[in-house]
């Protein structure tokens, strides 16, 4: 199953798709993605991954309206019953061409009016590692509680760190994170 | 109450916040000048909320007064406040003047 494509101002975003596996591979290798979970060595295997992900899961290229790929970011663990998901797999790979584009904060607003508009979900949450300290401020500035901390829960480079869990409820949403994100995506755009 | 030239340091501190996260090939030139967000601007959102989280934090430290960079005003300036570095510094040290 295929799932549309999300149409923002800046950026849209379209289904991950099996084409995507080189470029998101690359991406994945840079330094910034040191923060991710360890992923597939070959294009051969980044490209099995994706063609394995499962309808339930909602995972998306980040693109500028031009169609040029800048990032991907999913939302997993979707749970309808308890009306709850995990946005995650959040990475600009291309960083400078999402200079000066609020690519992030419309990625995720794209991605949460997908969770809580249309899925009706009521939470999303998840764990980002304590010490990538800009993911962890940009979550928070967006809304999310930190709710508890899983000590050595992640390994990076040989090394234990802690991960932080996050949580933002729909009501935050509506009434912290909704603002926020549009007086960000009204920054970048030129005084008339 | 704090000067513009403190203020400057605070905004560049905060710059310098991201580069302490970046490597060594992805360093942002940090100015005065430095455009911070819109067209030719070096920072992407993810790096601009960070700005924003630090300079509030460490305004809030120095003057005592707590500031919101992100309200409605901010965004109806004839110059948004996140325009570049001095930009920025005007609008603070406006809010500051008028908190006084």
């Amino acid at each position: 199953m295929t799932h549309d494509t999300l149409q923002g101002q800046f950026v849209n975003l379209r289904p991950l798709n099996v084409a995507d596996a080189a470029l998101t591979l690359d991406w994945r290798r840079a330094a910034r993605a040191r923060f991710l979970n360890a992923g597939a060595a070959s294009v051969e295997q980044q490209a099995a991954w994706i063609a394995a992900r499962p309808a339930s899961e909602y995972n998306y290229i980040i693109e500028l309206k031009n169609g040029h790929a800048i990032g991907m970011l999913s939302l997993t663990g979707i749970d309808r019953a308890n009306r709850h998901g995990e946005p995650g797999r959040f990475l600009i790979g291309d960083e400078a061409a999402a200079q000066g584009v609020p690519a992030a904060v419309e990625a995720m607003k794209l991605l949460y009016e997908l969770a809580f508009d249309q899925l009706e979900l009521v939470r999303v949450c998840g764990i980002v590692a304590a010490n990538n300290t800009l993911m962890v401020k940009w979550q928070k500035f967006m809304g999310m509680q930190e709710e508890g901390r899983l000590r050595n829960h992640l390994c990076q480079d040989g090394a234990f760190h802690d991960a932080v869990f996050l949580g933002l409820l729909v009501e935050d949403y509506r009434k912290v994170t909704l603002p926020r994100m549009k007086l960000l995506i009204a920054a970048a755009q030129p005084k008339k | 109450m704090l000067n513009q030239d403190a203020v400057h340091a605070i905004i560049l501190q905060a710059l310098n916040n991201i580069n302490d996260e970046r490597g060594p090939d992805e360093q942002l030139v940090i100015s005065l000048d430095t455009r911070l967000f819109g067209a030719d601007a070096v920072l992407d959102s993810l790096s601009l909320v960070s700005v924003i989280v630090d300079v509030e934090a460490a305004i809030s430290d120095a003057s005592g007064r707590e500031i919101s960079l992100t309200d409605d005003r901010a965004m109806s300036q004839a110059v948004s406040p996140f325009t570049d570095v001095n930009a920025l510094t005007a609008y603070i040290l406006l809010l500051l003047s008028e908190a006084a």
